[in-house]
């Protein structure tokens, strides 16, 4: 009983899932993922740097601020948090310049994902030419189709078949009115 | 010598420094990965920010896959905690705005006509399957909608196969009280 029960669940559920039907869009955007991993290491990279910055700053301060010296040790003291500061600043301005450059780098990507996605949804002229004509062809024998049955205009659908004949010879089209033709004159 | 499965070495190509290799895995996996990730929140129909969520983290991370288990069980336990998450932020939105829409997708004119099942009860077992707590929904959809084996399911939820036996009778449970007319 147990198992029955469990089948036809399985089977409900399954029956529920094909109706459901696939998602809209499972594509996943690689080059949108890479983008995204290399922007969270840099942060992972630049945010603990720039904790100790803070940090090394703190302390500095802090212990300039616990000691009393005399007026040589603090300038001594006053020069060395300068350069202290100057390292910081410098190492501060590279790592901002890496995250400009790495976000520059990320905005040209995109850029340029952008453009050859675009340069991809543009037709193939000679694709879109021959869809032109395939369909040029299937309504002029879709014309001579009613006239010949509907409006039993026999002369003027002999004609439009002929016509798709000499200006598609190689079309799909072209076919068709040819067996449109012999059965015509079969009958 | 054991040989190594295809997945296998992608993930060393990987390791390697190929990044090729890591669009072969999104290629092999990523209809998969969006199937179960619709089957997890309730067929909601557009799960793409999930599924490029799952493989963010499947990228960050692959260098230190270490194979203990398969690759498809690997991304399959991120797409079931990205979907948790996603649920969450989710019921997170909804309580901040108080505004509850059903973004269910309908079924399709082409499998409604020619499926018995009418729409009041697809949405009537959707509606149960979505109100199953997460750690009895999982279990349902990996192993009566995914067909997984019990010892998989297991892995991936983090469980035993005795606790996985005792949250799918549970889910039973709960569907059945929702669905009586229909389980009877």
């Amino acid at each position: 009983m147990k198992n029955m029960k469990e089948d036809e669940l399985k089977n409900l559920l399954q029956e529920i899932d094909r109706m459901a039907g696939q998602p809209g869009s499972t594509r996943v955007d690689v080059s949108s993922v890479r983008r995204r991993a290399n922007r969270r290491r840099l942060t992972y990279r630049a945010g603990p740097a720039a904790a100790a910055a803070v940090v090394m700053i703190a302390l500095s301060i802090w212990s300039t601020s616990i000691r009393t010296p005399g007026p040589m040790d603090e300038q001594k003291q006053i020069a060395s948090l300068e350069s202290q500061v100057r390292q910081l600043q410098a190492s501060t301005n590279a790592a901002m310049n890496l995250i400009h450059e790495v976000l520059e780098n990320e905005r040209r990507q995109s850029q340029l994902d952008k453009l050859e996605a675009e340069l991809a949804s543009i037709p193939d002229p000679l694709e879109e030419i021959q869809r032109q004509v395939d369909e040029t062809a299937f309504i002029l024998v879709y014309q001579a189709d009613r006239l010949h049955r509907e409006l039993n205009d026999t002369e003027s659908a002999v004609e439009t078949y002929k016509r798709v004949i000499k200006l598609f010879p190689r079309n799909q089209w072209a076919t068709v009115a040819r067996e449109r033709l012999s059965q015509i004159e079969d009958s | 010598m054991v040989e190594k499965t295809d997945d296998e070495l992608l993930v060393e190509e990987f390791s390697r420094g190929d990044e090729t290799a890591f669009d072969r895995i999104v290629e092999r996996y990523s209809t998969g990965v969006g199937a179960l990730a619709n089957r997890l929140l309730g067929w909601p129909g557009e799960v793409e920010d999930v599924s490029q969520e799952v493989f963010l983290a499947a990228y960050l991370g692959l260098k230190r896959f270490r194979g203990e288990c398969s690759l498809k069980s690997w991304l399959f336990t991120i797409t079931m905690n990205k979907c948790r998450s996603h649920r969450r932020r989710q019921l997170l939105r909804l309580r901040t705005s108080s505004q509850v829409a059903d973004k269910a997708k309908p079924p399709s004119a082409q499998t409604a006509s020619t499926n018995p099942m009418d729409a009041e009860t697809f949405n009537r077992v959707r509606n149960a399957v979505g109100a199953l707590p997460a750690k009895y929904r999982e279990p349902v959809v990996l192993r009566y909608i995914e067909e997984l084996g019990a010892d998989e399911i297991a892995r991936i939820l983090g469980i035993s196969q005795n606790a996985l036996h005792v949250r799918l009778s549970r889910a039973r449970k709960h569907l059945k009280q929702h669905l009586d007319s229909r389980m009877e």
